[in-house]
């Protein structure tokens, strides 16, 4: 079943591609969001916070993740620094529309599982310039989107899409997203605050198809009102190993690596 | 010596097998201004973790060593000492180990597992504040269900403040009236009748979690047995004249049952979490209470919330202690009251903490007021300075009014 929808969606976005020189700015997104992702995928995530005086911090996480295409169950172990060594953090996130993401932390000094609210969506994700929000897979319908105009960008065919939340309260006025046309990838995006000044940029430094799914390697988030940014790496990356539904719960949070 | 042997053996065996360490040094001191500045704590402390593992087995060991600039005093301990074994299935601990449970923040209804140390009351890290117990904990694992049995065969008190501690509180008795501790039958011997067993159900679902438990245990905190010896008769009035009291500290025997949730609604993180104590002993002025002591039931019940505005996370908690089949002659109210309240923000990129943790009693109109500000001055490196703040004339809190602290921190993280 999920096969034949992956081949589904291959064909689908086969036609959208093909149909390219027509596409607005909504079906740009959808591409983008569709885009055929691993049942399952393993990796090293590492984040560097820069700061405005050049400073480094590291943080280094191992994530695991499966995808079932009603729900995305994520899994991540912080591994650095020391002070946050063995912490686990889980999200459930659900397609249907209007269901909230369940979220658990566990914190060895308390040996507890707690559920934790996933509305914290604008919060910065350990200090760093993504929010959990910027780090999710955003609904198409949640937003407004039009197409600004097609231009090359590193050497890439993009379209350039202008979105803007339907939620008045939203964290961004609007975003601006470079999309690689025929990879469906946002090489480039543009936030800007409630003000409507330019915010933030990330930047999409390397992507490489892997098992023939074009996978995100590194990218950076760039405050340019604060000077100061957030490199995110994912390395050992693997894809569709067969993980297990029984590891993404309380025993394994609990057990750690 | 004793510190230096087991450091000296950690490092012999974290040096032969592929072990890895992790921990904190940390120093603390603290301050009690209102005791014309009495340096109620200068503290270095190590907090030493050793941890072997595999997919299929793991061996942990936990120590612990401080070093009490003020009294000159090494103390460590074994917080934990356990191996696993893991299955598909299920898995085993055996060992000296913490074991958590319930749903609730600070505040103990069916964490009641592992006993705590209150040599310093409640201030220091709920992890220090924990004692291993010797158990073995088996876990069956069906889905996102958990079915845990732990058995405990020796039992593991509470460790009360020292009499001399700024924590001690001696017990109530008439004014001119000697009173003398009689610590002969307070030990449970280590006999497998003495055991204890406790189970739990838990579960983590999509949009809820449970925990339902149910425990025969030994109550951590003794009863007080209070004998009366007389002087003599008063001759005018005819009645005895009393002339000291020999308090006698008893474990007793206690059943619990009980269960907490969380769920999530509109951004709120809801809670709850209650247990019926069955066979409790009460302090009670009865004339006919053996001992000064009757045995009642209790309801330990939390409601709490917590929700993020801003980026600021707030939790409250509303705690209730009810005492079931309640008489004039209970020395404990029938209905204990109690408010906890977090509020905490991170700035400058989660490198600045601030915190205000609060317990308010609502029946003596007593509190601990908790704030807080850490920094990391770098990554795994510390600093945290606080105030323990005291209210009230009476009640858990209040009755340490003259104990109010100020503190300085500074761990890092290995």
């Amino acid at each position: 079943m999920l096969v034949s929808k992956t081949l589904f969606a291959m064909l689908a976005l086969t036609a959208i591609s093909s149909a390219s020189p027509s596409m607005n700015g909504q079906q740009v997104i959808e591409a983008v969001y569709k885009r055929v992702q691993p049942k399952d995928q393993q990796g090293d995530l590492t984040m560097l916070l820069i700061n405005s005086r050049g400073e480094e911090r590291k943080r280094e996480i191992r994530q695991f993740i499966k995808d079932d295409e009603q729900t995305e169950k994520k899994i991540m172990f912080f591994l650095s620094p020391a002070d946050v060594r063995n912490t686990s953090f889980m999200n459930w996130s659900h397609t249907q529309q209007g269901k909230e993401d369940d979220q658990w932390i566990y914190l060895p000094a308390l040996k507890k599982v707690k559920r934790i609210s996933s509305e914290g969506k604008s919060d910065y994700f350990m200090g760093s310039d993504f929010t959990y929000d910027d780090l999710g897979d955003r609904r198409p319908d949640e937003d407004n989107h039009s197409l600004l105009r097609e231009e090359m960008y590193q050497g890439e065919a993009c379209y350039v899409v202008e979105s803007k939340s339907k939620d008045k309260g939203y964290l961004y006025s609007r975003t601006v997203t470079w999309v690689i046309k025929d990879k469906w990838i946002g090489l480039k995006k543009e936030f800007y605050d409630e003000n409507n000044k330019h915010l933030k940029t990330l930047r999409v430094m390397d992507y490489k198809q892997l098992d023939g799914l074009w996978m995100i390697l590194h990218s950076e988030m760039e405050n340019m009102q604060k000077k100061h940014k957030t490199v995110m790496k994912l390395e050992d990356l693997k894809l569709n190993q067969g993980i297990k539904d029984s590891q993404f719960g309380e025993r394994t949070m609990i057990k750690g690596l | 010596m004793k510190s230096l042997v087991v450091l000296a053996l950690a490092v012999s065996v974290s040096t032969m097998a592929q072990v890895q360490w992790s921990g904190f040094g940390r120093h603390q001191t603290a301050l009690r201004p209102l005791e014309q500045g009495d340096w109620s704590m200068i503290q270095n402390a190590l907090s030493l973790n050793l941890e072997n593992r595999s997919d299929s087995k793991a061996f942990k060991a936990d120590f612990f060593i401080s070093h009490n600039i003020g009294d000159s005093t090494l103390d460590w301990r074994l917080r934990q000492l356990y191996m696993d074994l893991n299955f598909d299935c299920c898995d085993f601990r055996l060992g000296k180990q913490q074991v958590i449970w319930g749903k609730a923040d600070g505040v103990f209804i069916t964490d009641v597992v592992s006993p705590k140390d209150l040599s310093e009351f409640l201030l220091p890290d709920f992890a220090e504040i924990r004692q291993g117990i010797t158990a073995l904990t088996s876990n069956v694992f069906v889905g996102n269900h958990t079915l845990s049995l732990v058995l405990v065969p020796q039992f593991t008190p509470t460790i009360a403040p020292e009499a001399g501690s700024i924590w001690h509180v001696a017990p109530p008795a008439p004014a001119g009236v000697r009173v003398s501790m009689d610590a002969s039958q307070k030990d449970v011997a280590i006999e497998a009748a003495n055991s204890e067993v406790f189970g739990r159900w838990s579960a983590i679902l999509e949009s809820i979690d449970f925990e339902v438990m149910a425990g025969w245990m030994w109550d951590d905190d003794p009863s007080l047995h209070i004998s009366k010896r007389f002087a003599h008769v008063n001759s005018a009035n005819g009645q005895m004249v009393l002339d000291s009291l020999v308090v006698s500290p008893r474990h007793h025997r206690l059943a619990v049952g009980g269960g907490s949730m969380s769920s999530t609604l509109a951004g709120f993180v809801l809670k709850g979490e209650g247990a019926f104590y069955y066979d409790k002993r009460f302090q009670s002025a009865d004339p006919a209470a053996e001992d000064g002591l009757v045995s009642g039931n209790y309801l330990h019940t939390m409601l709490g919330a917590s929700y993020a505005i801003s980026g600021v996370d707030f939790g409250f908690q509303f705690v209730q202690k009810y005492l079931m089949d309640y008489d004039s002659f209970y020395q404990d109210k029938e209905f204990q009251n109690m408010i906890t309240a977090m509020i905490r923000k991170s700035l400058l990129r989660e490198t600045l903490y601030l915190e205000l943790f609060s317990y308010v009693g609502l029946d003596d109109q007593d509190a601990l007021i908790r704030p807080s500000i850490g920094y990391d001055i770098s990554d795994g490196l510390r600093m945290t300075l606080g105030a323990n703040l005291f209210y009230g004339d009476s009640g858990s809190f209040g009755q340490y009014d003259q104990n109010d602290m100020l503190y300085g921190k500074l761990a890092y993280y290995f």
